[in-house]
């Protein structure tokens, strides 16, 4: 696991057998080799209270997802902070929110990042089973890759 | 729409239909509920999209299921896996299986009954929906508490990664036994985090009595015909019929808590069919002996449930003392075995925590624990095999058919909360006609009474390990006599 020394977390999150929904983890991926050494780069699949764990002690975290919203076009990158998301009542304990997750690091004084920046792909179909992206999102994933690069790099300045 | 036509009540926030949570309640004329309908997604086709791969991936591939309990499947599929190959795991093999499988089951009931069923009782079932959560019950019961979860939750993730190759999507269980062991130094650190865990365990059992058992009202609500399911009960039970999340037979009584059958894995086709209804993409599991009888209660239906609860009921007992010290107390104060009180499943929950804690800690200090002999080489042509386990929302069969390759043919899966379906509608349906009558204002505190029906379940959606923007996908809508929906409640 890699060392919670770096204080950047580049976090890339889907489920590798739900097609397009693995483009974080893809996007992650592509970016691991070039910022080897600097950052943590990890692709995980999950959520919730685990995610909470996952970015405990990092100072500045850049989560890479797909989203559903039916809202934009297919491949449009959002760039969202926690600020975009409003806590739940969660059916399913991996349903643990995001937003949930923080403000309860909060109140039980866990160090947690003190910035939280999303990119995430509006994508078709997160349902699917299937291995490997759709052609629209594979066309799509360079722009994310790009904006993702540009976001670490700018956390690694300031 | 004349007032009195006015009879819909509509719970939508979620506009998508694939793959979410939808409750439908029928009204009739009078007002009250005729009739109820719950639809709970689960990934479709997953069977078909394992077909043609090399079964010894399953116990990867499968733990893609879900983000919850993903080493539900990947322990029935090793499982599955090692009767395919006709091999046995060596006893070291097997306990450090079900070393990690009891840290999880105990580390996944604490989750549920502090985040999600938990809110229910703690912060009340009237409260505002935006306090129902975690974050509610903390803000009840304290922040060292919440610190005590969040620990627990903790050692439960080390643990995984140690014994599991990662914290979630485990790879270890392979066919045979296990990828690897555990060293002296590993086993005396695994210690330590599962006594605590003993520990976080009795801890939570005070809570729930604390704050659930010595309130009135609550015991009343766990007690009322509202939350009542007269079914048989089913539950893996090892040798001397005591509960086991990891091995032994399946067992199932009926509402008199008398053993009705049971069964090793290979023989679950001879007694669990599906039935199909048109109102609903998912199969309804029933005993097979009895035969469909629809929707009902009693000895004659062949609805069964499989949650802690039922497991409680079809076991004699628990196989470590605290816990069972505990089912003791559980039966006696709710009259006798079996239980029919749905909510009472969160009481179940938190003794099958302990259990498992206890468990844990009997197998790190077993010597063999630590022996280098975990796998057997399987060596045998595969063919077929079937593979249960308890997962923490029901019992878990992998049943996989290979050609002389080890490619797989055919697979099917009956997931935890697959064995649940008849008996979550009938108990949505059973509080919905208890709740909502004529005159009666459907509030948000009736609602989530409703749903607390549903919870009580813990159903796994299993769809996806993580969802953006964070919200439940559920549905909940109620549809006057003609049907047109007249509220929709979203979460």
């Amino acid at each position: 696991m890699p060392s919670n020394q770096k204080q950047i977390l580049l976090l890339g999150i889907g489920n590798d057998i739900l097609g397009d929904d693995a483009v974080g983890l893809v996007a992650a991926r592509t970016l691991r080799t070039e910022f080897q050494g600097t950052i943590d780069v990890v692709e995980a699949a999950m959520g919730g209270l685990q995610l909470m764990e996952l970015l405990e002690g990092y100072h500045k975290v850049l989560i890479l997802d797909a989203i559903y919203t039916t809202e934009h076009p297919l491949g449009t990158i959002l760039e969202l902070s926690i600020d975009d998301f409003k806590c739940t009542v969660a059916i399913a304990p991996h349903f643990v929110s995001l937003p949930e997750s923080i403000q309860l690091a909060e109140e039980l004084g866990i160090p947690f990042p003190e910035e939280i920046r999303i990119l995430a792909m509006e994508i078709e179909d997160p349902y699917e089973l299937r291995e490997g992206l759709s052609p629209s999102v594979e066309q799509a994933l360079p722009a994310m890759i790009s904006r993702a690069r540009m976001i670490v790099q700018r956390m690694l300045t300031v | 729409m004349s007032e009195s036509n006015k009879k819909h009540i509509s719970i939508d926030p979620i506009t998508r239909l694939e793959g979410h949570g939808k409750i439908d309640i029928f009204l009739n004329d009078d007002g009250d509920v005729e009739n109820c309908y719950v639809l709970i997604p689960e990934l479709r086709g997953f069977e078909q999209f394992c077909v043609g791969r090399p079964v010894e991936e399953m116990p990867r591939i499968t733990t893609r299921l879900c983000g919850v309990c993903p080493e539900a499947h990947h322990m029935a599929s090793a499982k599955a896996c090692d009767a395919v190959y006709h091999v046995e795991p060596p006893s070291a093999g097997r306990k450090l299986r079900e070393l990690l499988y009891n840290v999880f089951f105990s580390g996944d009931h604490a989750l549920h009954f502090y985040a999600l069923g938990g809110p229910d009782f703690v912060v009340g079932p009237d409260a505002p929906a935006a306090e129902r959560n975690i974050l509610g019950v903390i803000g009840k019961v304290g922040v060292e508490i919440g610190k005590k979860v969040i620990q627990h939750r903790a050692h439960h993730s080390a643990i995984m990664e140690l014994l599991g190759g990662k914290k979630i999507h485990q790879v270890t269980s392979i066919p045979g036994g296990v990828s690897k062991g555990l060293t002296e130094e590993e086993r005396k650190g695994v210690e330590a985090r599962i006594v605590e865990m003993v520990e976080f365990g009795k801890f939570t059992i005070k809570v729930f009595d604390d704050i659930v058992l010595k309130n009135k009202a609550y015991v009343d609500l766990i007690t009322s015909d509202a939350y009542s399911m007269k079914i048989h009960s089913m539950g893996l039970v090892d040798e001397k019929n005591r509960v086991n999340f990891y091995e032994g037979k399946v067992r199932v009584v009926d509402c008199d808590g008398k053993e009705f059958v049971k069964y090793s894995p290979k023989e679950y086709l001879d007694n669990i069919a599906e039935h199909v209804e048109p109102w609903s993409y998912l199969k309804f599991p029933f005993l097979k002996k009895i035969g469909w009888k629809g929707f009902t209660e009693g000895n004659e239906s062949s609805i069964y449930w499989a949650t802690p609860l039922s497991r409680l009921n079809a076991a004699d007992g628990m196989a470590t003392p605290l816990a069972q010290a505990e089912y003791e107390k559980m039966y006696a104060t709710l009259g006798g075995k079996p239980v029919h009180a749905t909510l009472a499943t969160h009481w179940a929950r938190v003794i099958e925590l302990l259990y498992a804690a206890e468990r844990a800690l009997e197998l790190i200090r077993d010597p063999e624990i630590t022996s280098p002999n975990f796998r057997t080489i399987p060596k045998e042509i595969p063919t077929e095999g079937v593979g249960i386990v308890e997962a923490p929302r029901g019992t878990l069969t992998h049943h996989y058919v290979t050609d002389e390759r080890g490619i797989l043919t055919k697979v099917n899966l009956i997931v935890g909360t697959t064995n649940n379906y008849a008996p979550i509608a009938m108990s949505v349906k059973k509080a919905a006609k208890g709740l909502i009558k004529k005159g009666v204002n459907v509030s948000d505190g009736i609602l989530n009474k409703i749903e607390m029906a549903f919870r009580a379940y813990d159903p796994c959606f299993g769809c996806a390990t993580h969802t953006l923007p964070g919200e439940m996908p559920l549905v909940v809508k109620i549809h006057d006599a003609s049907g047109e929906v007249i509220q929709e409640i979203k979460r």
